[in-house]
């Protein structure tokens, strides 16, 4: 059994959820989104950002407007939509009924 | 020290070292493969190298400007590799995961080059530098060779919008980066053959010790799958080289028959007909539609339509080969309907022309003519014919040129356009005492009045010295008429007991007259005939007999 496949899987599922509670503190640019996953180690790596927020906004989850910057090129900050507020919401269940049920079933 | 050169990221102008700029060019192309297959493919790269122009920008400096090999790997480093972004779930291609002979390492010092426009260097569209970047030439050359072609017909103009059209304009900086590539020279051809060949020698061995090892059927079918797998990449590689080989000749006559199409219907070209051993005839085709076409159908209705009707299949020919060539896979709808809409444009157009020269064929009409002859002072007429048309207008083949259209020719001569037919002579019994020439002409119309007109217009003279008849051997057409069967026949008539004479060169004149003996037109010639009551009879055909009463 490869165990590297089983733990990629399980933060899979996690990721979107995690990205979509970072954005509903309100608006942020893709490196804002990185510094705060990577503080809690949910990411090792920028790019693995990049596709995600990708499927997300074509998902119809998020939206984004662009911003200048001072130094830099211009930022794409990116926005939950109604449709991701929903989802997030949803999600946010889900998780607490698993962990819920994890915690149950790990703990007997 | 180190070279630096000048990069372009998300609109970013950065010195970076050449060795460091490989690397992120190899990088980029990677992710760029990775997410080949994704939704999205653009938007991300230029995410990433947005991002990535962020970052560098913070490792340079006014004291430290250029970007160097560490800075390069420690932005790698934060981004990731993409083996590291499946690693952590997000496998963006529905790609099996196995390929990672393809992945970062192997395939890093080894990407291909293809063909885009180039965006940065561009004078109008960016294809001749794009072109050049593959070939890795100057774009100047090109570019001037471009320019002089635009003058040759428009063919460069075609061309370049071809190319235009068909080549995909380099996007991203990873785009950028491809279309520059590794160069395509000797030593790499070189490189990439021993490449596939010590491939092929490894799959070879792998092969060899497979079959070698005791392995189970299973194993031994897998193999036999692989030897499969082997000569059918060798058999496609030779396809391949085979199409491209067929694919440049498609492009290279393409724009031959079009250089051709355009000279012919823009330029001076002509169309040459061989028609005479040794003398080209050359007739533009205005001068030969002239003479044809409908006065109230524009000419450029022939040309439009001859345009979209041969040259869109051309063109055709031209983008399909190129597209094989460069391996530009992409499909432009628009593009194919809007080729498939103006070749039927043409073929509506040269229907219409057809239709409307049809219709000016509807009637035809016929007028009879008396030729005045002078009856000759003995009982015998003697009938000669004058030269041909060609010798009579004095022209030489150096200096006219001529073209048989059906059964005109049309000779043209400094200036003058003579635009002449064949007659043929009937001999018929005649009703009174006198020998009578009719002509008999013919053409076609609109309306019969049209018909009628042109018929008269139908200009016939012979020359008459004492007993003799010099026919000409041509009627010519007012240059202002059109070619519109016109035709001519004469009828002489002769009383009977009158006598004629026939000379050699009458054989081209006569056409199965009908005579007492059933000679053929070529017995008939140089002999007394007389008109008895049931018609013409030979006088001095001894021995004839023997060749005609069959």
């Amino acid at each position: 059994m490869n165990i590297e496949n089983t733990k990629a899987q399980m933060k899979k599922g996690v990721l979107e959820f995690c990205i979509l509670s970072v954005l509903s503190n309100g608006d942020q640019y893709p490196n804002e989104i990185i510094n705060k996953m990577k503080e809690a180690k949910l990411i090792v790596v920028e790019g693995t950002l990049y596709p995600l927020l990708m499927r997300l906004k074509n998902d119809g989850l998020l939206s984004y407007r662009w911003e200048e910057s001072t130094s830099g090129p211009p930022r794409k900050y990116y926005k939950l939509t109604p449709l991701g507020k929903k989802v997030l919401k949803e999600l946010g269940t889900t998780w607490n009924e698993l962990v819920d049920a994890v915690n149950k079933t790990t703990q007997q | 020290m180190n070279r630096t050169v000048t990069m372009n990221l998300s609109g970013i102008i950065f010195h970076i070292e050449e060795d460091a700029y490989d690397k992120l060019n190899n990088y980029l192309s990677t992710i760029k493969g990775y997410f080949k297959n994704s939704e999205g493919c653009d938007e991300i790269m230029s995410d990433i190298e947005s991002r990535i122009a962020e970052m560098l920008q913070g490792k340079v400096s006014n004291i430290k400007q250029a970007v160097l090999m560490s800075d390069v790997e420690s932005v790698i480093a934060v981004m990731g590799k993409p083996e590291d972004f499946a690693s952590e779930g997000i496998s963006a291609s529905n790609e099996p995961k196995n390929n990672e002979n393809e992945s970062w390492n192997s395939n890093s010092g080894n990407k291909k080059r293809r063909v885009f426009r180039d965006p940065d260097d561009k004078i109008v569209g960016g294809v001749c530098s794009g072109i050049a970047n593959y070939f890795d030439f100057d774009p100047l050359w090109l570019r001037a060779a471009f320019a002089i072609s635009f003058f040759v017909f428009g063919t460069g103009l075609l061309l370049y919008i071809i190319l235009l059209i068909i080549i995909p304009k380099a996007k991203t900086t990873a785009e950028k980066l491809e279309m520059r590539g590794e160069k395509v020279d000797i030593n790499n051809i070189k490189k990439a053959v021993n490449e596939e060949f010590e491939e092929f020698k490894t799959r070879m061995k792998d092969f060899g010790n497979e079959v070698k090892s005791p392995e189970n059927k299973q194993r031994m079918r897998s193999s036999a799958q692989k030897v499969v797998d082997l000569f059918g990449d060798v058999f496609h590689n030779i396809i391949r080289a085979l199409g491209k080989i067929v694919a440049f000749f498609l492009v290279f006559i393409g724009i031959a028959l079009m250089v051709g199409l355009l000279a012919t219907l823009f330029g001076r070209g002509t169309i040459s007909i061989f028609n005479t051993p040794g003398s080209n005839i050359h007739f533009s085709l205005y001068e030969l539609s002239s003479a044809v076409l409908p006065t109230d159908l524009p000419i450029q209705f022939l040309v439009i339509g001859l345009i979209l009707f041969l040259g869109i299949p051309l063109l055709s020919m031209i983008y399909g080969g190129i597209k094989f060539l460069f391996q530009i896979k992409q499909k432009n709808r628009i593009v194919k309907y809007t080729a498939n809409i103006l070749w039927l444009t043409g073929v509506v157009l040269l229907v219409y022309v057809g239709i409307q020269l049809g219709s000016d064929f509807a009637e035809e009409a016929t007028t009879k003519q008396n030729i005045e002859i002078s009856q000759p002072h003995a009982s015998t007429l003697y009938l000669d014919l004058k030269p041909m048309a060609e010798d009579d207008l004095d022209v030489t083949y150096h200096h006219h040129r001529r073209i048989r259209l059906g059964d005109w020719t049309m000779i043209s001569k400094d200036e003058n356009k003579f635009r002449l037919g064949y007659p043929v002579l009937n001999i018929v019994a005649g009703t009174t005492d006198n020998f009578e020439l009719i002509a008999v002409k013919s053409a076609n119309g609109y309306n019969k009045k049209e018909a009628t007109d042109r018929a008269r217009n139908i200009n016939y003279s012979i020359v008459q010295v004492d007993s003799t008849i010099k026919f000409n051997s041509y009627f010519d057409i007012e240059s202002a008429d059109k070619l519109r069967a016109q035709d001519l026949k004469l009828v002489l008539k002769v009383p009977v007991n009158k006598v004629l004479f026939l000379s050699k060169r009458m054989e081209k004149l006569i056409f199965d007259i009908d005579n007492v003996n059933d000679a053929l037109d070529s017995d008939m010639v140089n002999r007394k005939w007389v008109m008895t009551k049931q018609g013409l009879e030979c006088i001095d055909c001894k021995g004839l007999e023997n060749v005609s009463k069959r």
